[in-house]
């Protein structure tokens, strides 16, 4: 029975709390009897992937479902109010809220200190003086810098880490009790996710609040919280303590995300194992278990109504004791029918590209008045035949820049470009167009929306000579069928395919020259993470069977350290570590790639502070530019001269001051070897 | 069972609405002429200001021409000089913004101050002063009121087309090396074209009113034409004695006013995605 694990006197109780939207094609049963619980103190972490109904459980918390959606449970109680009725007299006062996009929820014609002291005016009844005081000691008490005049600055004026400071400080005005957290840090940099991170960790044992996070990113949850939740399609697949279900997952959903995450402590793990198909459709009420026609081991009985079963760890499987020691299956490896690795004969080489942006319009660049930004400073770098290498850095660190540089989509302020052995001018030729190409991050931008499928493959076929005639269909089959993908998709439009579809559209597109070379420029990190693992296996096949080279551009350490053969990291528009995947990924690290690596949320990692503090600080004009951020700095000479590189092994450079045996006596950030 | 089941009640939408208004009002410019039996230039003094009876619905003019038939007579003009101005502006403007946005250099900076310097001169002072140095007509009318509207299309043009061109799409057709037009057909037109032909729709009638006013002004088709602004120009001698001299003009042009924003109001409905929701909600 759930009502075992209700916990007294709990802050938060939901009972089978279901909510249904109007729709198209009848009710959507987007919460299906959800039940959660939170003691005081306590964190609760609900993970599950987009549309899994997450931000409909925080919505419902706080009353804000709007008059169509059709809401009923059992209970629904916040510290003996029931919020069915009493959520807008508590929101904003007794329960706090925390938005992933921090830019959208801050107002932008407002001072963050009259948008931080209206809570405490509006709910505690504080005069506008004293609110003010309050306001800046709480900005302060949550580590940002000058407090006072951020409390005078408006939202445009912080960075994205100063903005989610103060939309907790906002959340926090009220004197909650609750801590609703969607998507806290999803927009942040892994710095910056870390340190705000090690923020409501401290926040929580200080103010012992009740803590409600909403993510899709296990290794946070991981992190942060007591107990788990698993949704699924609006009902729960899982719940229980973290450590029974991260660790020992017994739902096969469960499993299966676990899987398909890619981890920079697992480099070359093999293929990911992708969860197959999409969510069920919810407007069609099916009381079998939802999870069946996806899960690996679905055998007949799974149509029968699902329940909740167990006490402190929760599963709805029916099969959970007969699948407990089985784990996700992983798809075999395509037969070996890839290239045989070729001699590894340089493809393409960048000497010394740098660009540089802003400076105002043609009239301040007349005068001399601003030279703008050197996006990408003096950046070399090579890939070979086949290779994939691997580009990470913070956001705005340059390497979108610098893959648009490398194909020549930007013009280069200083440097040299070499393809196939000779050399591309400034106006790209047509076949260096043809044997270079670029996937995008964002597959909803990337797709024309009023072509369909076949007519956008069809264009870049044709674009190349590649068919003619009746011969174009049947390549855009081929296409198709590269990408996995049915060829009766051809008559599609983009808004009629899944997130993922959408994606094996770009990658399609991209191959549909046959080129030598691939810019992925973020090109799974807007991917659900089992979505994402069967893009990645499918770059990984697409490599193998036609021997492209990618130059792949991401955030996320996990997906380099899984697909990449050699990585680049990049800081303020230089590479500062250069190398093999495995020697990267192991000390001696550049002090950048160190606190990156430190920063990653990883399940099961013992919670260490990270070494450096990382306010984004301005680089210096010589020097090192990591010298502000540094935790090793060795003194004025980071910020004077400009450190050398230092070969610390074949083919692995770090461009640092320090000596490198100094740069190997530390922590090994990812613990022991997989 | 679900309230979506429950038909909605269907009431005729904008775009319907004016749609049918424009349509009569065109098949009366067509086929009126020959229903009525009144020739709209021959006078007919001893009948001159009569007031409207069966024989003459919207009474006759000074020089006793009936006012019905001149109406019927001149919609052509107005309809003309709306829709033409607009199709030249379209013709002019939507190509110059495409290229403004594409080429952001030089050629953009002549392009967008030519402009500028086109919004600068009020509207009818515009048309003054294309018509005023030749002799009048209705294609100088035409291509008049289209020169004051093209400053609108390039820039609303050039907006679409700036924030098109960032798209991810557009980037993938540049690394294929496409140039610029292929880029600006295959990728920027189709999906800049609903705000042009919204902007369009809501333009006309502000086209059809600056005609109107520049005939007014006597700068548009010459007597005995009877273009609904001239003949308001020629009634208001007499608007105590026989006030629907001017008044059926004056009418007419705002049922035709109406009906052209109605639809220009109804394409907005259909094809602004900010509208699109409350539409269907």
């Amino acid at each position: 029975m759930p009502d075992a694990l209700t916990v007294k006197n709990a802050a938060l109780d939901i009972e089978a709390l279901s909510v249904a939207y109007p729709s198209r094609g009848g009710w959507l049963q987007a919460l299906d009897n959800v039940s959660l619980a939170i003691p005081p103190g306590g964190v609760l972490g609900l993970v599950g992937e987009s549309g899994s109904g997450k931000s409909t459980v925080v919505l419902a918390l706080l009353g804000l479902l709007g008059p169509a959606a059709r809401i009923s449970a059992q209970r629904l109680n916040f510290d003996g109010h029931d919020l069915l009725r009493e959520a807008p007299m508590l929101r904003g006062r007794r329960i706090g809220v925390v938005f992933q996009d921090t830019a959208a929820a801050l107002n932008p014609a407002l001072t963050i200190g009259s948008q931080l002291t209206e809570p405490m005016r509006l709910h505690l009844g504080i005069e506008p003086r004293l609110a003010w005081e309050r306001g800046t000691d709480l900005l302060a008490e949550l580590g940002v810098p000058r407090p006072a005049h951020v409390m005078r600055s408006y939202a445009h004026q912080l960075s994205g880490g100063m903005k989610q400071r103060v939309g907790i400080a906002t959340a926090l005005a009220g004197e909650p009790d609750l801590l609703l957290l969607d998507e806290p840090t999803t927009a942040l940099d892994v710095t910056i996710e870390a340190q705000i991170l090690s923020l409501l960790d401290d926040l929580r044992v200080r103010r012992s609040l009740s803590m409600l996070l909403v993510s899709h990113n296990l290794g946070i949850v991981d992190r942060l919280c007591d107990s788990v939740s698993v949704l699924y399609a609006g009902r729960m697949a899982e719940s229980g303590t973290t450590r029974a279900v991260l660790h020992r997952p017994r739902h096969p959903y469960t499993k299966g995300l676990l899987a398909a995450l890619p981890r920079p402590d697992r480099p070359h793990a093999g293929r990911l194992a992708p969860i197959p198909g999409g969510l069920p459709d919810l407007t069609k009420s099916d009381p079998g278990c939802n999870f069946r026609s996806r899960c690996a081991f679905s055998a007949a009985g799974c149509e029968q109504p699902q329940a909740l079963r167990g006490v402190v760890h929760q599963v709805s499987c029916h099969r959970v004791d007969d699948v407990a020691d089985e784990s996700w299956p992983v798809e075999a490896e395509p037969p070996a029918n890839s290239i045989a690795p070729r001699a590894r004969l340089p493809l393409l080489q960048a000497e010394s590209l740098s660009i540089r942006f802003g400076g105002g319009g043609w009239i301040s660049r007349m005068l001399g008045k601003s030279a703008g930004v050197l996006a990408v400073d003096h950046v070399s770098l090579s890939i070979r035949t086949g290779e994939v290498v691997g580009l990470v850095g913070e956001s705005g660190c340059g390497k979108s820049t610098l893959g648009r540089l490398m194909l020549r989509l930007l013009p280069a302020r200083t440097g040299t470009l070499n393809f196939g052995g000779g050399a591309v001018e400034p106006e790209a030729s047509r076949d260096f167009r043809r044997r270079a190409q670029i996937v995008f991050q964002n597959s909803d931008t990337s797709l024309n929306p009023r072509q369909t499928v076949g007519t956008i493959l069809g264009r870049a076929v044709r674009w190349f000579d590649m068919a003619t005639g009746a011969a174009v269909a049947a390549e855009v089959d081929r296409l198709l069928d590269l990408v996995r993908l049915p060829r009766s998709y051809a008559t599609r439009y983009p808004h009629q395919l899944s997130g993922g579809e959408k994606q094996r559209v770009g990658i399609a597109r991209a191959l549909a020259s046959r080129p030598e070379f691939l810019v992925c420029d973020e090109a799974v990190s807007a991917l659900d993470v089992s979505v994402q693992a069967a893009v990645l296996n499918l770059l990984r096949d697409l490599r193998d069977e036609l021997g492209v080279a990618y130059l792949f551009i991401s955030h996320d350490i996990g997906v380099i350290a899984h697909i990449a053969d050699r990585v680049a990291v990049m800081y303020q528009g230089t590479i500062v570590e250069e190398g093999p995947v495995d020697d990267v990924l192991h000390p001696p690290y550049h002090p950048y790639t160190e606190l990156l690596l430190s920063s990653v949320p990883l399940i099961g990692r013992e919670r260490r502070d990270s070494p450096a503090p990382s306010t984004g600080a301005v680089a210096a004009s010589q020097g090192c530019k990591f010298a502000a951020r540094c935790a090793r700095k060795l003194g004025p000479v980071c910020d004077t001269l400009a450190p050398p590189v230092q070969q610390a092994g074949p083919d692995h450079a770090i461009r640092c001051h320090i000596p490198l045996s100094e740069l190997a006596a530390v922590p090994h950030w990812l613990g022991p070897p997989a | 069972m679900s309230v979506l089941a429950i038909p909605r009640l269907h009431f005729p939408s904008t775009l319907v609405l004016g749609a049918t208004l424009l349509a009569l009002i065109v098949t009366a410019a067509i086929v009126g002429i020959w229903v009525t039996p009144y020739d709209p230039t021959v006078f007919a003094v001893r009948f001159r200001l009569q007031a409207p009876s069966l024989l003459h619905p919207f009474g006759t003019d000074e020089f006793g021409r009936d006012v019905l038939s001149r109406i019927l007579a001149g919609a052509h003009l107005s309809l003309a000089t709306g829709f033409g101005a607009m199709a030249i502006s379209l013709v002019v403007g939507v190509p110059l913004g495409l290229i403004a946005a594409f080429h952001r250099g030089a050629v953009q900076e002549v392009i967008m101050r030519a402009v500028d310097l086109l919004i600068a001169l009020p509207p009818v002072l515009l048309g003054l002063l294309v018509l005023a140095v030749t002799p009048p007509g209705l294609f100088k009318t035409i291509a008049a009121v289209g020169l004051v509207y093209v400053p609108i299309l390039v820039r609303l043009t050039r907006a679409v087309a700036l924030g098109l061109l960032e798209e991810d799409f557009v980037q993938a057709a540049r690394a294929r090396g496409e140039g610029a037009l292929p880029i600006l057909w295959h990728e920027i037109l189709p999906n800049a074209w609903p705000p042009i032909i919204v902007e369009c729709g809501l333009r006309v009638t502000f086209a059809i009113l600056l005609g109107s006013a520049l005939s007014f002004l006597g700068l548009g088709p010459q007597p005995p034409a009877s273009e609904w602004g001239l003949m308001i120009a020629e009634g208001r001698d007499f608007l105590t004695q026989a006030p629907w001299v001017c008044l059926a003009p004056g009418l007419s042009l705002c049922v035709l006013l109406v009906s052209v924003n109605l639809v220009g109001e109804g394409l907005r409905e259909r094809l602004d995605p900010h509208l699109r929701g409350r539409a269907h909600a």
